[in-house]
């Protein structure tokens, strides 16, 4: 086999996120419109590898990703041995935008999955004003839960296995092996606690935004959501029933895609994907 | 009622091919990589029939028929023959795919050591996914 080189840079940036220093992993490729993606609970940047190759996407566009604090490349910040790890609403866009600041983006589309997509609905009624397009991937404005969250942090359980394990199914059958399993191996890597305390958002105090929906003003910023028919933590319906709240929301169900759709698929996401980011472009 | 019928009802009144688990799961890469020390009694019910999974240091050991008679067991899941039916489908439809969706949607009932069931979820969904595989 031939070795090759992707067209993809990391870098690790040293800033101040929530009021404390952080030395945090980004990942790009591309030029043109900046677009920042953010990944799953308890994953990393490696999710977007498939966007971060795709020619024709970093032809038009600059893709950007990072790697939340206590996730992936990035640190826990110091001091993190005496701390449980939770993520809130308000921390969690407030690092966003100080994410963008520090990168020096303009109107940045932004695109995030899962707690990723959460709160791309949370940023498009906060912060429209922002970002050039606002693209939601198995969003939902709340959740059911179905499953006990102890046993994903807990000393006799090894906690990435059953990260992985826990959400392996959510993933669409006809999805190739070897895009699911990497991004199960993701999962299995992810520090302890830390799946758990990303679902700290959706299950907390913060988990449900039903009623606020309604202030999201898409002629300000156009929000997109996509969401994949395999996926039962966030289902189509849970997506179908945020978007009827939102008028001018442009909703999309993704068959044969699960959770993740950009890392379980990467070929099949595109093909859904790239009319979006067309649209957004054509835009200006 | 017809001959045709009563074949049809006596077929989903069970789904699972449970009879052949053992042969499946015999010499399978996927258990040994997630099953590593696994003992456990397991018990799945399948509409009304109850069998009883016994699994020794990863292998499946010893498959049993109902009707039990107060089988001790780590783990139950049951649920009726229509689900498990969908469940088994080539390519099954969303929400019955795997077991944690039919637990999402309701489906299945999951009880006993949900410790042990969280450690090795792998393992389990494996030994559910071989019963989709069309021989024995």
């Amino acid at each position: 086999m031939k070795a090759t080189r992707e067209p993809v840079a990391g870098h690790y940036l040293n800033l101040e996120l929530l009021g404390r220093p952080h030395r945090l992993y980004v990942e790009e490729a591309g030029q043109g419109v900046p677009l920042l993606c953010l990944h799953t609970a308890g994953s990393d940047t490696r999710q977007y590898r498939g966007l971060m190759n795709d020619a024709e996407i970093t032809r038009d566009f600059r893709v950007i990703a990072f790697d939340m604090p206590w996730h992936g490349k990035s640190s826990p910040p110091s001091g993190w041995q005496t701390e449980e790890y939770r993520l809130t609403s308000a921390d969690y866009s407030r690092m966003v935008l100080e994410v963008c600041d520090a990168l020096a983006l303009d109107r940045p589309v932004v695109m995030g999955c899962s707690i990723g997509g959460r709160i791309a609905l949370v940023l498009a009624m906060e912060q429209a004003t922002r970002f050039r397009a606002i693209i939601g991937l198995q969003s939902g404005a709340t959740i059911d839960p179905y499953y006990e969250l102890t046993w994903l942090h807990h000393p006799q359980v090894h906690g990435g296995e059953a990260s992985a394990a826990y959400v392996s199914g959510l993933m669409a059958p006809s999805s190739p092996d070897a895009e699911r399993w990497e991004t199960l191996w993701h999962y299995m890597q992810s520090g302890p606690g830390i799946f758990k305390g990303d679902l700290y958002f959706y299950r907390g105090a913060d988990g449900d935004i039903r009623e606020q929906l309604s202030a999201i003003d898409t002629r300000v910023c156009p929000l997109y959501l996509l969401t994949g028919e395999y996926d039962y933590s966030v289902s189509p319906e849970d997506t179908r029933a945020a978007a009827e709240r939102i008028p001018g929301v442009k909703f999309t169900v993704m068959p044969k895609l699960g959770h993740f759709p950009m890392s379980e698929n990467p070929a099949l996401f595109l093909t859904y994907l790239k009319p979006v980011l067309a649209e957004i472009k054509a835009r200006g | 009622m017809t001959r045709f019928s009563f074949c049809a009802k006596v077929r989903t009144q069970m789904a699972l091919p449970l009879d052949t688990l053992q042969a499946r799961a015999s010499g399978d890469a996927q258990l040994a990589r997630f099953g590593l020390d696994l003992d456990c009694a397991l018990l799945i019910g399948d509409g009304d029939t109850d069998w009883l999974v016994e699994i020794a240091r990863g292998k499946v050991v010893r498959v049993t028929k109902g009707p039990l008679v107060m089988p001790k067991t780590d783990l139950r899941l049951r649920a009726a023959s229509e689900t498990w039916t969908r469940f088994l489908e080539p390519v099954p439809p969303p929400g019955y795919h795997d077991l944690l969706a039919l637990r999402r949607y309701r489906r299945i009932q999951i009880e006993g050591d949900i410790r042990l069931m969280s450690a090795y979820l792998f393992y389990l969904k494996r030994l559910f996914a071989l019963l989709r595989a069309p021989d024995a």
